[in-house]
């Protein structure tokens, strides 16, 4: 349940560590609750620090303080319930960022995500990730 | 299968998340988790945890010690309640000696050599002295018969060994 001011660590390689949401992305409300696989607006707020060897290199797009970005939740702690029944639950919030085309920013995912995000369709997603839980 | 409405039924999309058909087992408590029960936890490290009912789940995130709960299995074994049936069941495990043949001796040959009786052992030592006696008086017999022929060649081999022979004793 992530909506206005919730926080998310995120996993990728795009250079922020932790972003603020602004906005859920849903196809008839534009707020409420955003949950795993849902897209979201959101502030970065803390970033990692860019040196001046990574900014010419152009592995993945880096990010900064303050940059407005699309992501999509890959894990909550409010449980979320699979088709059989089951409930999964994470100890965080985790996103991972990317543009307004829905392609990811980063290029490697460091952490677990979530097998959910398989249904809503991010596909890459959860291939780039080591584990799917 | 229960769809989701807006959904399009791939069936391929539906099976990596519904493992069902295995029941699980409790990380806290040891109890079985029938599918579409129970709640599964991924803490930070990537490590799951399963359980079985909100009672475990509770205890698990208030950090209590499952070896001091006495309703969990962790505890029963610890504390070795109704275990009476396994330990009847365990068989003691000892290493058979298997006699086995050598090249030189097959198992037939080894057997039948340590069958012997003493009496017949001592037989066989008697028939061995006596065949070696016998063929030792032999072998001088022809020496002597031959005496004239090879004596010189005789002798040079004969002292040569008694010198020797008679080195080896000195020394």
């Amino acid at each position: 349940m992530i909506g206005l001011k919730g926080k998310l660590n995120v996993i990728d390689n795009s250079g922020a560590l932790l972003v603020e949401c602004v906005n859920v992305l849903k196809q008839k409300v534009n707020n409420g609750w955003g949950s795993i696989g849902d897209e979201i607006v959101c502030v970065v707020k803390r970033a990692r620090p860019i040196g001046a060897a990574a900014a010419a290199s152009a592995t993945a797009v880096k990010v900064r303080r303050g940059d407005v970005r699309r992501a999509v939740i890959v894990r909550t702690k409010k449980v979320v319930r699979r088709p059989d029944g089951r409930f999964i639950r994470f100890d965080d919030n985790a996103a991972v960022l990317l543009n307004n085309k829905r392609e990811m920013l980063g290029t490697r995912i460091g952490g677990v995500v979530s097998a959910d995000l398989r249904m809503k369709g991010w596909g890459k997603i959860v291939s780039l990730a080591p584990k799917v839980l | 299968m229960h769809l989701r409405p807006g959904t399009v039924d791939f069936g391929c999309r539906f099976t990596d998340l519904c493992s069902s058909l295995k029941v699980e087992i409790d990380s806290f408590s040891g109890y079985r988790i029938y599918p579409s029960k129970g709640k599964l936890f991924v803490r930070g490290d990537s490590k799951v945890f399963r359980f079985a009912s909100s009672k475990n789940a509770s205890l698990f995130l208030q950090r209590k010690n499952p070896r001091k709960i006495a309703w969990t299995q962790v505890y029963r074994r610890m504390h070795k309640k109704g275990i009476t049936e396994e330990v009847a069941k365990k068989r003691s495990r000892r290493t058979v000696k298997h006699q086995r043949g050598i090249v030189g001796a097959d198992l037939a040959a080894i057997a039948a050599k340590r069958n012997q009786t003493a009496a017949v052992r001592s037989q066989q030592r008697l028939a061995a002295i006596t065949k070696a006696k016998s063929e030792k008086k032999e072998k001088e017999g022809t020496k002597t018969k031959k005496p004239a022929a090879s004596k010189a060649a005789h002798a040079a081999p004969k002292v040569s060994k008694q010198q020797m022979k008679g080195g080896k004793g000195g020394r």
